[in-house]
Parts: C-alpha cells; sequence; structure tokens
C-alpha cells in the first residue's frame, strides 16, 4: 500500500469514528472526572479536616474554606501512646513482612521450578485455601493458645500469626515474578558448578529484585493495616496503631480532628508506598489473574 | 544421601519450611474448635478443665434463636448488595475511563487508595462522615434527599455497605480496566470498520473477554465480605440491636460478649466452611484463568 492510500484510509477510520463519538469524549471525561472526584473526596476531606478546630469540624454545611490550625496535630503526636503503637506496628508489619519472604521466597522459587516433575500446583492451591481461612473464626483459639503459652499481648504473637497469612500471600506473589524468569538462566548457574541455594542467591534474586521489592511492600501494607488479630491478640504493651481507634471516643463526644489526623497519620505513608507499587498491585490483588 | 533420594526430597526442602508453618498455624485453630464445640466453657476458661456439652452447642447454634440464620442472612444481604454495587459500578467506571487514556494513569492512582487505607481508619472516618450533622447527609442533601438516621436500625447496615463499596469498588475498577487494555486493538478496531456500534462491541467483545476476570474477581470478593469483621465491628459493632451481626460479629457477640466460647465455636465452624465451599468454585476459576494463559 502506499504512504498517500495508507494515511487516507486511516484518517478515514479516524473520522468515521470520531463522527461517531463526537458527544462522547466531553461526556465521558466529565463523568470519569465525576467519578475520580467521588472516590477521591472522602480521603481529601480527611485530610483537609485534620487542619479544623473543633467547631469548624462539626459545622453543617461543611467548611471548606477556614483558618488552619494545628492544634489536632500537637495533640496527637504528644501523645505518647499514638508514638509507641507506631513503633509497635512498624516494628510486627518489618518483623513478619522479612519472615514471610525469607520463607515465601524458597517455596515459590521450587513451585515454579519443579513443576514438570511434581504437582505443585496443587500444593500452590493449598496455600491459597489456607490463606483464605476466616480471622475471626481463627482469632479466639489463637487467643486461647497465645494465653497458655505466655504470649498474649506481645509482638512475638504478632508475627507468628502475621507471618501465616503473609506467607502464603507472599508465594503467590513472588511466583508470578519467578515465573518471568528463564529457567535457563539457573540451570546456567547450576551447569556452572553453583549449589541450587548458590543460583537462587546469585541469579534468581538480582533477577526478581524488582518483584521481590514490590511483594515486600505490598506484604507490609497488609500487615501494617490488620486490625482484627492485633485488636484481640494484644492488651496494652503490644497494640498496633490501627487499634487506637478507641481513643478518640471519649465521654464528651468523639475528637474529630484528633481522630483525622491519627488516620492520616496511620495511612498517608502506606498511600505513597502503594502508588509506587502500582502496576504489581493490581495483578497481586487478582493472586496473579491479571498481569500488570 | 544418594543423588536420586536427593533430587525427590529436594524441593520439598525449599517447600517444607513454608508449609510447616502455615499448617501449624492453620490446623492448631481448627483442632481447637473442633475440641471446644462439644465444651460448655466460658471465654477465657481453659479447654482442658471445661465440662463436656455433648451436642447441646449445635442445639444452641442452630435451634430456635437460630443465631446462625440471622448470622448468614444478613451477612447474605451485605454480600450479595455490595458485591453486586462494586462489580456494577467497577464495570461502568473501567468501560468510562478506558476512553481517558492520557490520564489514566492518574485516575489508576486515585483508584487505589481507598483500597491501601487502614480499614479502621476507614470505618471510623466514615462513621462520622454517617453522623445526623455528617458529611453523607450533607451529600445527598444537594440532591434534595433529606437526612436520614444512619446510626438507626434501618439505615445502618447500607452504611456499611456503601463505605465497602467505597472502600473496594476501586478493585473492580482497576482489575476490569487492565482487562481491558489486553483486549487486541485489532478486535476493537476491526469491529469498528465494520460498523458495531459501540454497546455489541461491549456485548460481544469485551464482556466475554472479561468474564473470567470477573468470576475470579468477585468470588474473591465475596470470600472477603462472607468473612469480614472490621468494618462492620467499628462501625456499628453489629448494632443497633442486631441490624449489622453478619455471621463473623456473631462469632464475636458469642465468643466474647456472651462468653460462650462453645456455640462460638460452631459458628466459627460454619464460617470456615462456608468460606472452604466458595473457594472452591475461586480455585475452579483460578486454575481455568491460569490454563488459559
Amino acid at each position: 500500500m502506499r504512504v498517500s492510500q495508507f494515511l487516507a484510509r486511516k484518517t478515514d477510520i479516524a473520522s468515521r469514528s470520531s463522527r461517531r463519538i463526537r458527544v462522547g469524549p466531553v461526556m465521558t471525561t466529565t463523568i470519569g472526572l465525576l467519578f475520580v472526584a467521588f472516590w477521591a473526596f472522602p480521603f481529601l476531606y480527611m485530610l483537609l479536616s485534620t487542619m479544623k478546630t473543633p467547631i469548624d469540624n462539626i459545622s453543617m454545611p461543611p467548611k471548606f474554606v477556614f483558618t488552619p490550625t494545628a492544634d489536632n496535630f500537637r495533640t496527637v503526636l504528644k501523645n505518647p501512646d499514638v508514638l509507641r503503637f507506631l513503633r509497635s506496628s512498624l516494628l510486627v508489619a518489618t518483623m513478619s513482612t522479612a519472615i514471610a519472604l525469607v520463607l515465601a521466597f524458597p517455596a515459590a522459587y521450587a513451585l515454579v521450578r519443579f513443576r514438570r516433575f511434581y504437582r505443585t500446583e496443587r500444593v500452590a492451591y493449598l496455600f491459597l485455601l489456607l490463606q483464605l481461612l476466616p480471622i475471626i473464626s481463627l482469632v479466639f483459639p489463637y487467643f486461647a493458645i497465645a494465653q497458655r503459652l505466655g504470649l498474649r499481648d506481645t509482638h512475638l504473637i504478632l508475627v507468628i500469626v502475621y507471618t501465616y497469612w503473609n506467607v502464603a500471600w507472599a508465594i503467590w506473589l513472588i511466583r508470578g515474578f519467578i515465573e518471568a524468569v528463564p529457567a535457563e538462566l539457573d540451570e546456567a548457574a547450576l551447569v556452572d558448578g553453583c549449589s541450587r541455594p548458590q543460583a537462587l542467591w546469585k541469579v534468581v534474586i538480582p533477577v526478581s529484585a524488582k518483584g521481590l521489592v514490590a511483594a515486600a511492600i505490598l506484604i507490609f501494607i497488609g500487615a501494617w493495616n490488620e486490625f482484627t488479630l492485633a485488636f484481640f491478640l494484644t492488651a496494652r504493651d503490644a497494640r498496633t496503631y490501627p487499634t487506637i481507634i478507641g481513643f478518640f471516643l471519649t465521654h464528651s463526644g468523639i475528637r474529630w480532628g484528633e481522630m483525622f489526623v491519627a488516620a492520616s497519620l496511620g495511612t498517608l505513608p502506606i498511600v505513597i508506598f502503594a502508588l509506587l507499587v502500582r502496576k504489581s498491585f493490581v495483578s497481586s490483588l487478582s493472586f496473579g489473574a491479571v498481569k500488570g | 544421601m544418594s543423588n536420586a533420594t536427593f533430587r525427590r526430597v529436594e524441593p520439598w526442602l525449599y517447600v517444607g519450611p513454608a508449609l510447616v508453618v502455615t499448617l501449624v498455624l492453620a490446623i492448631s485453630p481448627v483442632a481447637y474448635l473442633a475440641q471446644a464445640m462439644f465444651k460448655n466453657m466460658e471465654f477465657g476458661d481453659p479447654i482442658s478443665q471445661a465440662p463436656s456439652a455433648g451436642f447441646e452447642n449445635f442445639r444452641l447454634a442452630f435451634g430456635e434463636s437460630a443465631r446462625v440464620l440471622d448470622g448468614l442472612r444478613l451477612t447474605a444481604v451485605y454480600t450479595v448488595f455490595a458485591l453486586l454495587l462494586e462489580i456494577g459500578l467497577g464495570l461502568v467506571i473501567a468501560l468510562v475511563i478506558e476512553n481517558l487514556r492520557r490520564i489514566l494513569p492518574f485516575i489508576m492512582s486515585v483508584f487505589l487508595v481507598p483500597m491501601v487505607v487502614m480499614p479502621a481508619m476507614v470505618a471510623m472516618v466514615w462513621r462520622l462522615y454517617f453522623s445526623y450533622e455528617g458529611l453523607v447527609n450533607w451529600v445527598i442533601g444537594l440532591i434534595g434527599i433529606s437526612p436520614l438516621n444512619w446510626y438507626g436500625p434501618e439505615h445502618a447496615m447500607k452504611a456499611v455497605i456503601i463505605t465497602d463499596v467505597w472502600q473496594w469498588t476501586p478493585f473492580f475498577v482497576l482489575l476490569f480496566t487492565a482487562g481491558l487494555q489486553n483486549v487486541p486493538r485489532e478486535i476493537k478496531e476491526a469491529a469498528e470498520v465494520d460498523g458495531a456500534s459501540s454497546l455489541q462491541v461491549l456485548r460481544r467483545i469485551k464482556l466475554p473477554l472479561l468474564a473470567p476476570l470477573m468470576v475470579i474477581a468477585a468470588t474473591l470478593r465475596v470470600m472477603e465480605l462472607v468473612r469480614q469483621f472490621d468494618l462492620p465491628y467499628i462501625m456499628f459493632g453489629g448494632g443497633p440491636g442486631s441490624a449489622t451481626r453478619t455471621l463473623p460479629l456473631t462469632v464475636f457477640n458469642t465468643t466474647v460478649q456472651k462468653l460462650d466460647v462453645g456455640v462460638g465455636s460452631v459458628l466459627s465452624l460454619v464460617l470456615i466452611l462456608l468460606v472452604v465451599a466458595i473457594s472452591w468454585v475461586f480455585l475452579f476459576a483460578m486454575k481455568r484463568a491460569r490454563v488459559a494463559q
């Protein structure tokens, strides 16, 4: 086909389709942006409300222009418990993420590479199934077991139970990343005289590093956000951040501003993290059914 | 160790530690429940000293007071409405923003946010938004609806559903958008050249291609909704009365508030069986999707 013909056909298609959907673009853009605004608004309003005085916070209609105050931040950050709980969360989430990755990486590797010889697919689904058990059904037995072992209200018990949910999820995440690494790569290392653990360490990990980081961030977010287990298995010493919500319900009502500050402090870092791994996020949510 | 034996055990050396940890932490609580459901014990009692209750706990759980049925009914209401709204809205939004190619990364980022916000904070913040003088009543006031008492038994469940819809519709938006981008360009263009209307393209091309994804996403979400505890608990604690007491909240209410570990264990196992049953559908869909790739 000659260039001019080709271009003519192209413009023909373009003009035909644009004729049909001429009203489309403006409308769809507007509707699309309305949806976006609707989903962004509650979060932005929360951020905005952190800077309102108690009076402004309960004024109706809501105020969007007001004199900002830093009082809420000051009160919340002065509360030693808030910082202690943040530290607790950081410790538990980091530890359980690290342990989950150490356990999950070799497992995920084996499930991918030995697939030809063994029924590893079944094992993978067993992990998935176990990860789906309802937390609320297991938390009270955990409570009793932890009490007997003297582990109640410790960081350790949270790290242990989080590891369980994280490992299975991590295996599925990492499996997707390892599937993308050509088998020839680590086989070449084996032929060159590496042992398999060496090949893992020197070849597979560096090649899939990006995926591992994404997996780590996703697992960290899950552990950081977890409420139910933390709420029932800890009492005072090992409380994590999501469980502080009760703090702001006082006898004199809800302290809105401080509540919004606490919510923002706990979520903003996570939101930033999540945006960094946006692409892997989509694929991980569906256990790899969608390639990110 | 001979070479052949080593090759046989080798995969288990890698999978073993993860499998042992997961199995121990999954089986031990289930074994505890299986014991406790035959016991007459209060929350906090050691199970070894609790007297046997025979099948009394089953009678209480399934019998006249029918806690299981109440919990199941509310779980069904919650799950069905939240799921349908999320899928429907998710599909509409994905189809609309599909055309906004240039700002798509920005839009996807916005929709990512609700999903990663702490559920505990989502519940608390939305609980505030649902107060009588709150944001939600102001917004519906803008379109002429008079304020509702969201904290009352009539609307509390709707409030929980709306909150979940806000947090998890983005899940479907992101998945469907990713799915739509995988629809080969040539197919869409060919259909357009052949004069297919956009409705036809949707019905004949886009929806069939999205269908497997939809089944996976929907079952994942159903399992999440059926076992969800934090959102309804923090928003209304299962109340007012028992208006939001889904099965997970019934487990909590029975075990912790009524201190009845025996009946609570029966309910816990019912919930586990329910989730396992749904997961078979999910696993089936997953296997097909993975084979298709």
